[in-house]
């Protein structure tokens, strides 16, 4: 598990520095293919339910699963990348959102407020803790700053497959759902819209964007229950070796 | 990856081919079916049932009832 995520969080990083007006969606996605493979590793996505690519780049209100293309980046956009691998078994998933050059103040707020959203949700991974405080954490800061949670799309449980239970919500009361056991290693991902929750699926059958248009944004992290709390596991610096 | 919540709704109306529209959250409903098929057993819904689904990655507005909640 370490190994998987370990390698996840440095293609992303790699990733994130590639990321400029005029790069394509396709040329992240060859890079991370690349990037996991040299890295002994295997795309996780890339024909998971028939999806075609390593990456899911998702631009603008484009909120999960947009499929690389020729698109090219430009100056003021914002990305989601979001990848995952399988490594001697096991799998690791992770998502940043990143700036393309200059970008406006309410997305830079937007980013900030995910990101915030994301640790606020894995200060809830404790012993004896509940799934749905993770969720609840979520929503309760992505909505004191105005935005909101996408309801349509989950977080996961992950470890020998890429999905599992239990299914993390962004949203909901806390004190439900599974207890939090040692072990457990859980993928949390909170997807925030500036406007409103709605989003639908494109004729691709996979990119999903919010309904009203507005911008959104995405980051993720594998986290390990551990008796002295949440261990991120798709941070980068934390040790490969081990477990 | 994210993942497409799997939800509990309300059946609210029957459609023709064992399709059900279910209504999820008080307010966004959504067309269901149940899982038949050779060597399945037959899965009663009945309006007003409280069921589980489960939605389909690919369209949002449609999904496969998993299960009956009594």
């Amino acid at each position: 598990m370490r190994a998987a995520n370990a390698l996840v969080a440095e293609v992303l990083a790699e990733l994130a520095t590639m990321v400029a007006p005029g790069v394509t969606t396709r040329d992240l996605d060859q890079a991370a293919e690349k990037l996991v493979r040299d890295g002994g590793a295997e795309p996780a996505f890339k024909g998971y339910r028939g999806y075609p690519s390593t990456l899911c780049a998702s631009v603008n209100d484009q909120v999960v699963h947009g499929i690389p293309s020729n698109r090219a980046l430009h100056e003021g956009d914002i990305i989601s990348l979001d990848m995952g691998v399988r490594l001697n078994g096991f799998f690791g998933d992770s998502a940043v959102t990143v700036p393309v050059g200059k970008v406006s103040e309410e997305a830079s707020t937007l980013l900030r407020v995910t990101q915030e959203s994301l640790e606020k949700g894995i200060a809830q991974v404790k012993l004896g803790g509940r799934v749905s405080d993770i969720g609840h954490a979520i929503q309760q800061h992505v909505e004191a700053h105005g935005f909101s949670v996408v309801r349509e799309f989950v977080g996961h449980g992950i470890g020998a497959a890429l999905h599992e239970e239990p299914q993390i919500a962004n949203y909901g009361e806390p004190g439900r759902g599974p207890r939090l056991a040692e072990g457990m290693t859980l993928a949390i991902e909170p997807m925030v819209n500036i406007g409103r929750p709605a989003v639908k699926v494109l004729g691709d059958g996979w990119t999903a964007v919010t309904k009203d248009g507005s911008l959104s944004a995405h980051f993720e992290h594998t986290v390990a229950v551990t008796k002295t709390g949440p261990l991120v596991l798709t941070r980068r610096g934390v040790p490969a070796s081990a477990a | 990856m994210a993942e497409p919540i799997a939800v509990e709704g309300i059946v609210r109306e029957s459609l023709p081919y064992a399709q059900y529209r279910v209504e999820i959250d008080g307010q966004r409903q959504v067309v269901a079916h149940t899982p038949g098929g050779p060597g399945r057993n037959y899965v009663r819904v009945l309006i007003g049932d409280r069921v589980r689904l489960e939605l389909s990655p690919k369209d949002l507005g449609r999904g496969r009832i998993v299960a009956v909640i009594k």
